[in-house]
């Protein structure tokens, strides 16, 4: 049965052979972009991303970051141009706002906030993407499975 | 900011009634709001009145707080300020929400003269609804310039911004001598008032500073004692919050009574979080099983991320939910975080913009990546 399959695979992955799931929300105007140059220059770096294209780092309302975390992903990362290069000037530094929030929302409610990451990789920068992946990935396998995940009663 | 002292005699309700009647008779203002008993005697309700025998019988500062002030002026003002000056008697968390809701752009302030006092706290509204009125009534009317009302709702009692300093005319009750208590004006508008009511003599304020700096001093220990203590562990990790939050029956009652909760459609009622049978079923796969109605965390962790910064820790929403839901106790616990980070007090300073819409340039690196050097960039400004 397809759902005890399921099932079976998470115990699977608790039991020491966890993937990390990863939900990236990436800036069009940069961290899409280096994300793509480090594709294109077969950078190595971790499949665990799923990535989700935004238009500025100031569209992720942060009702998506705890709506992947319920919903399955083990962490979530959102990269933006750096501050003073967001190309509608100010998106990334309320993108900043937002993200503080949350991460500051969820460890008051001791839900991990170490499983939210706010990175500004510029368009030009695909080795960084590429060791953000990487270190994130670490971070979150070393975590373990997001406990929200498993829980039914949602 | 002028502030203009002087003291009145008497204590409870009476003082308020005075006080509105006196500032109607000398054209001061034209009109009240103000809250009145229903005529049934179960309840209380605001009232827009300009007669002053409404006034007399009227309740300023009922034992219960059924609908949050702010939420009753932004209903009167959304549209344009009041054609005729009025008063209007909030308690210190409704004073809060209607100042934040004119940042919002939801409340015009001009023509209102706004009075508020040192709340002694409201009982909860069920506990009202079913149990000895007559006697909260009294105990309320007795309870002004002491602290020691038992038997509020919990958050009245780790209530650490019980007085009416926000407001035009502040009407301060701890630290006056001889039951009576001090008149202050904050504003121009305040102190003229407080004048064209014959009020000249200036007296001095120690007492009361004194007196509330203390209750305030006991109130943040309690609130931050309660909620690391023993409210703290109902809700802080999945299991407890999810234990907490499992009565939950996703009416949104919680956010429709809620001052701060102003936009015109909630994003949790909305097409965005609707969608077809296959996604749910996805998603019951997923975890073995989906509850139903769906998204009832999300929904308040993601209302908490939208308004906490804002929640002035009035009660309202727990008052609201028909299921005990200890919701105002959450929300307020992480609002006291989430405003935190941005050194934001909700309706404190109207000059000061709701973080949402406001940034630093260097603030919350703490937030940012644990950092990686940059190996290319080289920011273009600066
Ligand atoms: S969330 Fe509850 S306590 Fe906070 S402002 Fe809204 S109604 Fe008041
Ligand atoms: S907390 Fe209470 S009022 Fe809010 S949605 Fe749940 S049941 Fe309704
Ligand atoms: S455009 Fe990239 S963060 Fe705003």
């Amino acid at each position: 049965m397809k759902v005890e399959e399921e099932r079976m695979k998470n115990e699977r992955e608790t039991e020491g052979v966890f993937e990390p799931k990863i939900v990236g929300f990436l800036c069009y105007w940069c961290s899409y972009t280096a994300a793509d140059l480090a594709g294109v220059s077969r950078m190595k770096y971790p499949p665990n991303l799923r990535v989700m294209r935004v238009m500025c780092s100031s569209r992720v309302d942060p009702v998506f970051i705890i709506k992947a975390l319920l919903d399955g992903a083990d962490g979530v990362l959102v990269a933006g141009c750096h501050p003073g290069d967001c190309h509608y000037q100010k998106g990334n530094y309320y993108a900043r706002r937002k993200i503080a929030l949350t991460k500051r929302l969820l460890e008051s409610l001791g839900l991990e906030p170490e499983r939210v990451r706010l990175s500004w990789i510029a368009a030009s920068e695909g080795p960084r993407f590429a060791e953000v992946a990487k270190e994130f990935t670490e971070r979150i396998r070393q975590l373990g499975p997001n406990p929200a995940k498993g829980a039914l009663f949602l | 900011m002028n502030v203009f002292v002087t003291k009145g005699e008497g204590r409870g309700n009476l003082v308020f009634r005075a006080l509105l009647k006196g500032l109607m008779e000398k054209d001061v203002v034209k009109v009240a709001l103000v809250c009145a008993e229903d005529p049934t005697g179960n309840s209380f309700v605001h009232v827009l009145t300009g007669d002053t025998s409404v006034v007399e019988s009227s309740w300023p500062v009922p034992p219960v707080m059924p609908v949050q002030g702010a939420r009753v002026v932004s209903k009167i003002t959304r549209k344009g300020p009041v054609e005729l000056p009025t008063a209007v008697v909030l308690r210190p968390c409704e004073l809060r929400a209607m100042r934040e809701l004119v940042k919002l752009n939801q409340v015009k302030l001009d023509g209102l003269l706004t009075i508020s006092f040192d709340c002694p706290g409201v009982y909860p509204l069920q506990q009202y609804l079913s149990g000895d009125r007559s006697f909260m009534k009294a105990s309320i009317d007795e309870a002004f310039g002491h602290f020691d009302l038992s038997g509020t709702r919990p958050l009245c009692q780790i209530c650490h911004r019980f007085t009416g300093e926000l407001a035009d005319v502040e009407v301060g009750f701890l630290g006056a001598p001889d039951e009576g208590h001090y008149l202050i004006g904050h504003t121009r508008r305040g102190e003229e008032a407080l004048k064209a009511l014959g009020y000249q003599e200036e007296v001095d304020l120690e007492r009361r500073v004194d007196a509330v700096q203390e209750v305030i001093k006991q109130r943040i220990e309690a609130r931050e004692g309660y909620f690391k203590g023993e409210f703290g562990p109902k809700v802080v990790g999945v299991e407890a919050l999810l234990t907490t939050l499992h009565v939950c029956i996703n009416c949104h009652n919680c956010m429709r009574v809620c001052p701060i909760c102003f936009c015109r459609e909630c994003f949790f009622d909305s097409d965005a979080l609707k969608v077809l049978p296959g996604n749910y079923l996805v998603r019951a796969e997923r975890k073995g099983a989906l509850r139903f109605l769906p998204d009832t965390l999300l929904f308040h962790l993601g209302r908490m991320n939208h308004m906490s910064t804002s929640c002035v820790s009035c009660g309202t929403c727990e008052d609201a939910c028909p299921n005990d839901v200890p919701v105002s106790r959450l929300f307020a616990m992480v609002a006291d975080k989430t405003q935190a980070i941005f050194d934001y007090e909700p309706g404190q300073d109207l000059d000061r913009p709701i973080p949402f819409i406001d940034y630093q340039d260097e603030e919350l690196h703490d937030y940012e990546e644990p950092y990686i050097e940059s190996t290319t960039h080289r920011p273009s400004s600066s």
